[in-house]
């Protein structure tokens, strides 16, 4: 049985649409994907098509001498081989500064680069033409020391030199001084969102010279600019629409096949999909930045902050990708949801030679915020507080002041969240006879039964941006239709907003439910033939194209009762939409939407902004930067085993607030899959490289949290509205992973009574060996 | 991947012709380790010949002997009862293994030939001595936290990363072969080969000789036996280090004693060293702490994996007090 519409509506007025907000009506592709039956983007056919694939650079830094295509052009079954100089347009892209070529043109900057494209009958077929490019390049030493790109030494990597951002933060007296000083130095690894589906897409020619590309991607738009750029094409022959995408995270924000495709379709009059493979996804999307972080914090005796200093390095690799934006959320966010009296921050954002780094989720503030989680614990232990004790001492609220001069203006339940994770029953410390060794750190291993084993409890809070900040005009555009198909009243929603597994085309029919109480609601493909919809990333869609699709409709339902105050003859104030049935607030029902609408169709597109962010000023860091502020508070329970070094993490708790939960259960979800991300960071994940080489580029190699790592969850969330958003929501996605990793390293710190000041934490970090 | 021709083999005596006869033939067991290698170029082969057709999955015992064909799977004999109670090591060290979808496909024969989990050896981009004999080992000075400290050398650091071989090398199994020059019987300790000079020879067997399975003597040391294996999350991951130890002791003296290490060596490591440290005395947490550094002795640590020479001695510590009951 399909479960995928909710049920049916009552009749009776008093009670609203089936499967509106605040109820968890089934996602509309539920079903399929959970039956393998979703069409992902590697999923894409199209009769005649060819297939493309990337020669790519083995070296994360060298000079092209030459590249000679003839030999691969001879093998049977090619199509086209191209180079940079096949490029039309302009081969230089980027996010937010255009600097990465489309193929390389005299020199690589890392491992991976794309280098030269080729279309053939078969992937074999390419890879063998593959083979037989030859490029001659000069091995160059590569740059891979953030602090070094940061401050001018080592070789400029590109024009302008290897500083990407520096961000300062003055807030308060620069020169003050406190009773109580802790500081630390920190480090975070580079981790990969990890998501299953990987970089894939289909380009199509068309007949008027332009392009039909079916893609994977978090953002339609920007795609398309930078695709039409590329291929010097004006934008409206650039189509792309929606694929099924198998996660996100933030890695793909930026560029993967989307040009090339386009590329070797309009150069071969052929359909060309290119689909990644693992090894090649590894080099293919951007990573998480990974960041060495210098704290100090001041304090009085009591543990009340006095001021904050801090220096955050962020290593954003060969590209600048979204690095200026990482760098602005880890400094503006960099002491954390705390009132802070005085702070001096600076943060770098660099270019290296080592893997691009851009967005993953919770990005600039998942670094900074194990920073400053390990100095709020290092400072509950210098003033002989408890570590929760001391993080509400100093808990930021509503009407606090952020270091950028910015007044938090909507809930800020620091204290109340910290609070929650508190107050959450512990779980048992003696387990029953025999014990279940899944349940002891080691997992499967059958590495103890006890022996060795001390549990730690650790507490952390985080705090996140929603939405884009530093005055950039965000906004979404959604269209909705309205009209009776079959003699049943039905609306449809459309976007570019990209569903990316997140759940937004279950949240767009909600609003539609309850805005026009209309059950039956189709969300049309996600395409550029609609405006913009903005970034899915940020935390931002439920608020920006909600508030988009919530604009459409409503005015859409003005539009609906004035065409009932004209066919019916009534006044258009005072009517309402109740399950499919116009009423009026005087004389109760009026009439069934079906027979005001007859043949009539509504049709409204709307574009929607939140309110207005601005510039940091470039000096003292100070301006409204953000639109709205989310906050998490973990607890995480661990067992370690202190003699061999292994960590079982036996409970994470979480308490959010979410102003308003349009979906429930999606809430839990982003809640317990950002933790798990979270907890990967804590204790597994890392891309590790070495000379700027990427060494476990693999799925074998590169370890996430299996069932058996991720534990139980209990979960408080808060409804505090947020007067300036739609429906009062916060954004949701990105906090519960900022919180988890600290929560969980100082839980073993606490088991452990060691510094740890690295995740993620290692056996050997454990061991001390 | 490179073209290459499919074989399947109805006998052992025409799997080993099909690979002998060709030097870039090899046999295809489930596939779980070979095809990886050949996706990522890391080897290649023109022909791979398919031995799953061939009767050698039987798990028997009898005469002081198990014996355990070379296609039987990691699964079936992981959960076997006569070696979950004659080698609890055995068990322990394939239920330890991979995942349950790999231990379903993957072959005992094809275990113990599975290569480094070396990052430079797996990626044809970078130089490696083991692919490309004389190329270099950038692993000596780059990321060598997965690498092996005992049975180094100048030309390889690569760590061997089978459970198995480690666990079976404890109770002294022999591997049973029929190749292009006859049948023979290779005790597991003689298999495989240290890297030294020529880091591309990974164990004895010559072009198309075929493992066709393995005899364990049963002893009382095996039976009483254990692996411990200390890995990055909990489960579906290779080991950090691992140790396989089996124990028989009269009274508290050990009377016999067989001990093996995972993840620090570039082969499957005995440590006849440690184990003469332990026999013939009482077992306590001294002797334990003796045999530890015995075993590491002459451990040659690099930049990220110093750790492994502690954590090692930690974990057989662990093992030994477990299974010797010391408290
Ligand atoms: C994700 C993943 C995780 C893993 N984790 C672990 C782990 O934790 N611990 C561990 O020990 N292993 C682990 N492995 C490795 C796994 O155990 C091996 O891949 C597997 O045992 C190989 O067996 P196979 O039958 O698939 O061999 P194949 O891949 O078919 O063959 C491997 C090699 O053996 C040769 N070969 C196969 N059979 C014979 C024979 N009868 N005679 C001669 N040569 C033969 C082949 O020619 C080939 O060179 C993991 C593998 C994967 C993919």
């Amino acid at each position: 049985m399909s479960k995928s519409a909710p049920v049916r509506t009552p009749t009776d007025l008093t009670s609203s649409v089936a499967g509106g907000i605040g109820a968890s009506p089934q996602r509309p592709d539920g079903n399929l994907k959970v039956r393998g039956e979703f069409a992902y983007a590697s999923d894409l056919w199209h009769e005649d098509m060819i297939w493309g694939a990337t020669l790519r650079s083995p070296h994360p830094y060298a000079r092209i001498r030459s590249i000679d295509i003839t030999e691969a052009l001879k093998v049977p079954g090619v199509y086209a081989v191209l180079t940079h100089s096949d490029v039309p347009g302009k081969n230089l892209y980027g996010l937010e500064h255009p600097d990465q070529p489309v193929l390389a043109v005299d020199v690589v900057r890392y491992q991976g680069e794309p280098v030269a494209l080729v279309g053939a009958d078969h992937p074999e077929t390419a890879r063998r033409a593959m083979e037989r490019i030859a490029v001659d390049y000069e091995v160059l030493e590569p740059v891979v020391d953030m602090e070094d790109a940061a401050h001018g030494r080592g070789t400029p990597l590109h024009p302008g030199g290897n500083l990407v951002r520096h961000v300062p933060i003055r807030h308060g007296d620069q020169q003050v001084t406190a009773e109580v000083v802790v500081t630390g130095e920190y480090e975070v690894g580079m981790q990969d969102q990890a998501f299953l589906g990987p970089e894939s897409g289909l380009a199509v020619p068309g007949e008027d010279g332009g392009i039909d590309l079916y893609v994977a991607t978090q953002w339609l738009h920007v795609d398309q600019k930078q695709v039409a750029q590329a291929l010097g094409l004006p934008l409206d022959k650039v189509r792309l629409t929606l694929s099924g995408v198998g996660g996100a995270f933030g890695g793909r924000e930026d560029l993967s096949m989307q040009v090339h495709a386009s590329l070797l379709a309009l150069h071969t009059g052929k359909p060309v999909k290119m689909v990644y493979n693992r090894l090649e996804s590894f080099y293919g999307h951007v990573h998480r930045h990974p960041a060495k972080l210098y704290y100090e914090h001041g304090a009085d005796r009591d543990g009340r902050l006095v001021y904050v200093k801090c220096r955050i390095y962020l290593d954003g690799g060969a590209y600048a990708s979204s690095t200026p934006a990482v760098v602005a959320n880890a400094a503006t966010l960099g002491v954390g949801p705390y009132d802070v009296p005085n702070a001096t921050v600076d943060c770098w954002g660099v270019y290296t030679n080592n893997p691009p780094c851009g967005a993953m989720r919770g990005f600039g503030a998942v670094q900074a915020g194990f920073a400053y989680e390990s100095q709020m614990d290092k400072l509950a232990a210098a003033v002989g507080l408890d570590p929760v004790e001391v993080r509400i001492r100093n808990a930021m609220h509503e009407g606090s002041l952020m270091p950028t001069g910015q007044v938090v203006d909507s809930a800020a339940p620091v204290a109340e969240l910290l609070r929650r994770v508190k107050d959450k029953p512990l779980p048992p410390v003696n387990r029953t006879e025999p014990v279940d060794i899944r349940e002891m750190p080691g997992g499967a291993s059958n590495t103890t039964h006890g022996e060795g084993v001390v549990r730690g409890i650790g507490y952390a809070v985080g705090i996140k941006n929603v939405c884009f900040s530093e005055g950039y005009d965000d906004f979404s555009t959604a269209r909705v239709r309205v009209q009776v198909i079959g003699g049943e009243l039905s609306a449809l929603a459309h976007t570019a907003a990209c569903e990316v597994g997140q759940g937004l085309v279950t949240i767009m029919q909600q609003i539609v439910r309850t805005e026009l109480g209309v059950e039956r609601v189709t969300i049309a493909p996600m395409d550029t033939t609609i405006g913009n919809g903005g970034s899915t990333s940020a935390s931002r869609q439920t608020y920006v194209t909600g508030g988009a699709v919530r604009s459409a409709c409503q005015t859409v339902r003005g539009r609906l009762f004035e065409l009932a105050a004209r066919k019916l003859g009534v006044d258009a104030v005072g009517l309402s939409l109740h399950g499919g049935k116009l009423v009026s607030d005087l004389h109760g029902v009026l009439a069934d939407l079906v027979d005001v609408l007859g043949d009539d169709v509504v049709d409204e597109t709307v574009e929607w902004r939140h309110r207005a962010t601005e510039s940091l000023d470039p000096v003292t860091g100070q301006g409204n930067a953000h639109v709205q502020y989310g906050f998490a508070a973990h607890r995480a329970v661990v067992d370690v085993d202190v003699e061999l070094g292994l960590v079982k993490v036996v409970e994470l708790d979480c308490a959010q607030d979410v102003g308003k939960a349009l979906n429930p259960e999606a809430v839990l979800g982003q809640i317990q899959g950002g933790s798990a991300q979270g907890l990967g960071l804590a204790v597994m994940e890392e891309i590790q490289t070495s000379g700027g080489k990427i060494r476990n580029p693999s799925f074998t190699d590169y370890l996430i949290p299996t069932v058996l790592d991720m534990p139980p969850m209990s979960i408080d969330v808060l409804e505090l509205a947020d007067p300036h958003a739609p429906y009062g929501i916060r954004g949701v996605g990105e906090p519960p992973t900022i919180s988890s990793t600290p929560a969980i390293v100082a839980a073993i710190r606490a088991a452990t009574g060691l510094a740890l000041t690295r995740a993620p934490v290692r056996p050997e970090h454990i061991t001390g060996t | 991947m490179k073209n290459f021709e499919y074989a399947r083999a109805n006998n052992p005596a025409d799997a080993v012709r099909l690979v002998g006869d060709r030097p870039g033939a090899t046999f295809i067991a489930g596939g779980t380790d070979l095809l990886n290698l050949m996706k990522d170029g890391a080897q290649t082969h023109d022909r791979i010949v398919d031995v799953n057709g061939l009767a050698l999955t039987d798990i028997s015992h009898g005469n002081g002997f198990l014996r355990v064909g070379a296609l039987a799977r990691m699964a079936d004999v992981g959960a076997h009862r006569a070696v979950r109670e004659k080698f609890p090591v055995v068990s322990q060290a394939l239920l330890a293994s991979a995942s349950p979808q790999v231990r379903n496909m993957a072959s005992i024969g094809g275990n113990l030939l599975q290569r480094t989990r070396c990052g430079y050896f797996r990626d044809t981009g970078s130089a490696c001595n083991k692919r490309i004999p004389g190329s270099g080992c950038p692993a000596i000075d780059g990321e060598n936290r997965g690498h092996a400290v005992l049975g180094v050398s100048d030309h390889c650091i690569a760590a061997h990363p089978s459970d198995l071989a480690v666990s079976l090398i404890a109770v002294d199994a022999v591997v049973l072969t029929n190749g292009p020059h006859g049948e023979r019987r290779i005790p597991f300790g003689d298999f495989h080969l240290a890297p030294g000079d020529t880091p591309e020879r990974e164990n004895v067997l010559t072009h198309g000789e075929l493992i066709v399975g393995l005899e364990l003597p049963l002893t009382p040391a095996a039976a009483k036996s254990q692996y411990l294996k200390l890995r990055d999350r909990a489960t579906f991951e290779f080991a950090v280090v691992s140790v396989a130890a089996a124990l028989d002791l009269r009274g508290r003296t050990v009377n016999d004693v067989r001990l093996a290490f995972g993840g620090i060596a570039t082969k499957p490591w005995r440590s006849t060293d440690a184990e003469a440290v332990l026999r013939g005395r009482a077992l306590d947490t001294a002797t334990i702490d003796a045999a530890g550094r015995a075993a590491v002795h002459g451990a040659i640590p690099r930049a990220h994996n110093a750790f492994k020479i502690d954590l090692v001695q930690r974990a057989l510590s662990r093992v030994l007090h477990e299974l010797g009951g010391v408290r």
